[in-house]
């Protein structure tokens, strides 16, 4: 700490604060312009000039300038302020004054300056600037007309995003920030850049023209989307969610936001939701009342025992998974399960036999403190961009290490010095495996793994797996594989990163143990910044895990629907859940729902499964509900209601209470009594309570009893003259909710099959041909993507589409053989 | 979808022949800071630079596509489009001004009908007006690449633009 004087006062502050830093800690507030604490110090506004005396009363910029002990700094004087309101001047000589029609006024950062500072004549004359405004994209509005040039969005997508879209292009009095080649905006649209922008260049362009800042009410609440467990802020007017407002002081990711999280919204407000309760009445679904719908399934429970099941979408809250599981043991099931098992089956089996626990058991948080982060599948970033901003900032502020096993290079493999091996897909357990055996015989491991119990047994499991061994099999030379083997182990802290969800049916229970068989091994658990995460695909995976919505005695997702198609299960309800769209093999869902004698849903939107439904019961969002989520790495987060609920739909807590009624159980009236129970009987979730939650939310405990569990390696099987297709997230979407997302629809729309230069030139194929894939379980058209980030020989195709749904050719298998004709 | 902007970018453009940009990055791939000197050895191999050699360089030197062109069109001696066999510059600093340059200038315009900074149609020249060229003493001044032509006249320009019209374009 050092000691200073700020406007006569005595602080004191870090080192390593700026002189700006330094004033904020002590409550004095020094004006910014291009200046953004997560960003790194640029000093190109000259708005945050001040005096230090030692400096012989020169200005200096506070951003820029670090403290130093016994500083003298005054930060208004009458010179400075003399100084800011000529910076303003000059700013406001080229910067358009049409605040009336444009959207960041009230939230303008120049506007509030210029008015603070009295700013009401102007001694300069100049043109104003002539740029064209990029309408090209229906996101992001870039109008150059108003920039002030502080650099904020060029940087935070190059600090922050790694993407890159925007820089200063060209000099002088005709620099203007731009893309390549002065082109239009085509980026990944996570709005980081609008979201920094001082003034009203860059404009979230759903939002233009819907309302005054000023007149939007503020809700802070948790995402819906993917776990992460991002925080959000909806701006709200008239019962409708109208935008998402950028708060720098939000939640973990300081208000970072990726484009299914900041323009995904619209699905809350869409017109396209079910509004009444349906019930088929001569083969088709007409409106009914809620008493009416209610009484059917009702009916079908009572007494239904094991003929009921229940599969759940793990984007309900604890509180009605809880609720939930209360409505099917009245009825007398234990069938139930959250967003097909078997895609958390890395959680809910692996980590349940390796640790004792079945979640990670490090956090979000561990990623910046790590030394060398192993992410498992470029896709991490896909699937999870938040988290993938953060490996982003580890790598190139930090200077962590980055190594990624992957079928497939992806955007982290553009960081600096990332080290992508890429793999036969499938093989992701064996290289594991072989990973370990190399520590094991380098005589690398911690000296805590011989205690941990299954030693003896994991050695000689793994004899088989040495690096020249299983080589070929993986497509790695054994130096490639004893390379990685010998970084990782003798980092002092590192941290392997993959993630699971309905798209990754290869990452299974077995690569969860050869994951923490390999951490187990190497000592890396039980530190901060090193051990294990898995990522669920889902806004409340980890609590759909948590909360046991799946038990060992009663079927799993996948035995439900079998249960269905041999007519054992006669009523199923589903919440939120599409399996029509979602899981494997699509003909065999079909089949299997089609021989239902009664079929539930709970839905915002009339879904490809809903329209099958005898009954289907219109649900709120997130947006209108209270609960709490469990984001992935554990953090328990409370959601508060931003609107009231639309039509007459109900919450899944207010439809599972009055079922449990009509079973004559007794049913909970809040949720915070729920959250009570939970917090009592759920382990990791003691002393929890909602005000205990506040706004950052509480990380459960997660109490590790490490075992080494032998995992299973399937055997990687190839077909000669066939392509290897592997299933995985688009970056803009998570499972098939943000399919009534405008944002992400605008830049995603539709599924697609990407495949390398080299089998493309081979195929004679071009980008946006159609594509008729085949594989031994059917056949679709896809549309061709050229790309320089898949190998040879495979190709790859997101699963989130209705519309074309991709289970039409898979049927759940970590690689589908495939080939592809025009 | 940038690769799909880039290939018709490339397709636009006339056939580029990438090895020798190839040649250039490999020379400078393992170096720190090789940004610069990869972009001006294309700018001396193909006298400007192409789109296809920028995405290329790009993708090699994992450097964002934004931030070349960022470079690019910072520093003056990086030209974006194809430029003359030949370089005509003419001085129109105050030395070269007050003995007639403007004259000299309009002279070369009327006779290659081209303007300031153009290149003619068939690429044989490129015109440009230059602020000082540093030899006063020799005003009007003008320059055909490396060759100065001092007390120029407009008889001159006639002379030059036929020697010029005579050369070979390789």
């Amino acid at each position: 700490m050092v000691n200073l004087t700020i406007d006569d006062k005595q602080v004191t502050a870090p080192k390593t604060a700026t002189i700006y830093e330094a004033a904020k800690l002590n409550g004095i507030n020094i004006p910014i312009l291009c200046h953004d604490k997560k960003l790194k110090p640029f000093g190109a506004c000259r708005m945050c000039l001040v005096e230090v005396e030692q400096m012989k009363g020169r200005q200096i910029p506070a951003c820029t300038t670090p403290v130093t002990e016994g500083m003298i700094i005054r930060t208004s004087t009458p010179d400075i302020v003399k100084a800011r309101k000529m910076v303003l001047e000059l700013l406001l000589l080229n910067h358009p004054i049409d605040c009336p029609v444009c959207d960041k006024a009230g939230d303008c950062d120049l506007q509030n300056l210029t008015y603070e500072y009295k700013v009401n004549a102007n001694r300069f004359t100049d043109e104003k600037f002539h740029h064209e405004i990029d309408y090209n994209n229906p996101l992001i509005e870039r109008d150059m007309n108003r920039c002030v040039l502080c650099g904020k969005c060029a940087r935070i997508c190059d600090e922050i995003v790694s993407f890159g879209a925007l820089t200063f292009i060209s000099r002088g009095i005709e620099t203007k920030i731009g893309c390549e080649f002065d082109e239009a905006l085509n980026c990944e649209f996570c709005g980081s850049c609008v979201s920094v922008c001082p003034v009203g260049s860059l404009l979230a362009r759903p939002f233009k023209f819907k309302a005054r800042f000023w007149s939007l009410t503020k809700q802070k609440t948790i995402c819906g989307y993917c776990g992460t467990g991002c925080n959000l802020t909806l701006g709200v007017k008239d019962n409708k969610v109208l935008t998402t407002i950028y708060d720098e002081n939000q939640g973990f990711h300081n208000g970072q936001l990726c484009c299914r999280g900041r323009f995904g919204y619209q699905f809350i407000n869409s017109e396209k939701r079910l509004t009444k309760p349906l019930v088929r009445k001569n083969g088709n679904l007409v409106e009914a009342g809620w008493d009416e719908a209610l009484d059917l399934v009702a009916a079908r429970l009572k007494g239904a025992g094991a003929a009921a099941a229940a599969i759940a979408t793990a984007r309900l809250t604890n509180e009605e998974l809880v609720l939930f599981k209360q409505l099917m043991e009245t009825a007398g099931s234990n069938n139930y399960d959250h967003s097909a098992g078997y895609a958390h089956a890395a959680l809910t089996e692996g980590f349940a036999s390796s640790f004792g626990v079945a979640a990670s058991p490090s956090s979000i948080l561990d990623i910046q403190k790590s030394e060398l982060l192993l992410v498992i599948k470029t896709d991490a970033y896909e699937t999870h961009p938040v988290v993938g901003f953060e490996i982003n900032m580890a790598v190139k502020n930090k200077g962590v290490l980055l190594k990624i096993l992957s079928d497939k290079s992806g955007k982290l493999s553009k960081l600096p010095d990332a080290k992508t091996l890429i793999h036969t897909p499938g093989t992701e357990t064996t290289i594991i495996n072989s990973l370990a055996k190399v520590i094991l015989d380098n005589k690398l491991a911690d000296a805590s793994a011989a205690l941990i119990p299954g030693y003896d047994e994991l050695e000689k499991a793994l004899a088989d797996f040495t690096p020249e061994a299983v080589s070929a099999q993986c497509g790695l030379s054994a130096v490639e594989i004893k390379q990685l083997a010998s970084a990782y182990a003798k980092a002092d802290k590192a941290l392997i990163i993959f993630p699971v969800g309905q798209a990754y049916p290869g990452h299974t229970a077995a690569l969860a143990n050869a994951i923490a068989n390999l951490a187990l091994l190497a000592g890396k658990l039980g530190k901060e910044g090193s051990g294990v995460l898995c990522l669920s695909e889902k806004n409340n995976s980890q609590g759909a895990v948590d909360m046991g919505f799946q038990t060992a005695d009663g079927l799993n997702a996948n035995q439900i629907l079998d249960g269905c198609a041999s007519k054992t299960i006669k009523t199923l309800l589903i919440a939120g859940e599409n399996p029509m769209v979602s899981y494997p093999d699509h003909a065999k869902v079909a089949a299997a729902l089609d021989r239902l004698e009664f079929l539930v849903v709970s839905e915002i939107f009339l879904t490809e499964t809903a329209a099958m439904a005898d009954v289907v019961l219109p649900v709120c969002s997130f947006a209108e509900k209270e609960g709490t989520f469990t984001a992935t790495d554990r953090r328990v987060q409370h959601i508060k209601p931003a609107i009231k609920k639309t039509a007459q739909s109900r919450s899944d807590f207010e439809i599972l209470g009055a079922l449990i009624k009509k079973l004559g159980g007794i049913a909970p009236t809040a949720p915070a009594s729920v959250f009570a129970e939970i917090a009592s009987s759920v382990p990791g979730y003691a002393g929890m309570s909602y005000v205990s939650l506040g706004e950052e939310g509480q990380f459960a405990t997660v109490a590790v009893k490490p075992a080494f569990v032998v995992p299973q390696a399937p055997l990687a099987k190839s077909e000669t003259g066939k392509l290897a297709l592997v299933i995985g997230s688009a970056l803009y979407h998570n499972g098939t909710l943000s399919q009534y997302g405008e944002g992400p629809m605008h830049v995603c729309p539709e599924g697609y099959v990407e495949l390398s230069r080299a089998d493309a030139a081979a195929l004679n194929f071009a980008e946006n041909d159609l594509l008729t894939v085949s594989s031994a379980g059917g056949s679709m058209v896809l549309k061709a993507r050229i790309s320089s980030r898949i190998p040879q020989g495979v190709v790859f195709a997101p699963y989130h589409f209705g519309s074309n749904p991709v289970n039409q050719i898979w049927n759940g298998a970590a690689v589908t053989w495939v080939t592809l004709t025009k | 979808m940038s690769e799909a902007v880039a290939q018709q970018a490339a397709e636009q453009e006339p056939e580029i022949d990438l090895s020798l940009a190839n040649k250039i990055i490999d020379k400078y791939i393992d170096m720190p800071g090789n940004l610069m000197p990869v972009l001006q050895g294309a700018q001396d191999e193909y006298g400007y630079i192409p789109r296809a050699v920028a995405d290329l360089i790009a993708e090699r030197l994992n450097v964002y596509p934004s931030q070349i062109y960022g470079v690019l069109t910072f520093y003056a001696q990086f030209h974006l489009k194809p430029r003359g066999r030949f370089i005509i510059r003419v001085c129109v600093g105050t030395a070269c001004h007050v003995q007639g340059a403007p004259r000299i200038v309009e002279t070369f315009f009327d006779k290659l009908k081209i303007g300031h900074a153009e290149t003619t149609p068939d690429l044989r020249y490129t015109f440009e007006k230059v602020a000082c060229l540093g030899a006063c003493g020799m005003a009007p001044l003008a320059m055909v690449n490396d060759s100065t032509y001092g007390a120029m006249t407009v008889q001159k320009v006639d002379e030059i633009v036929n020697d010029y019209n005579q050369r070979p374009m390789k």
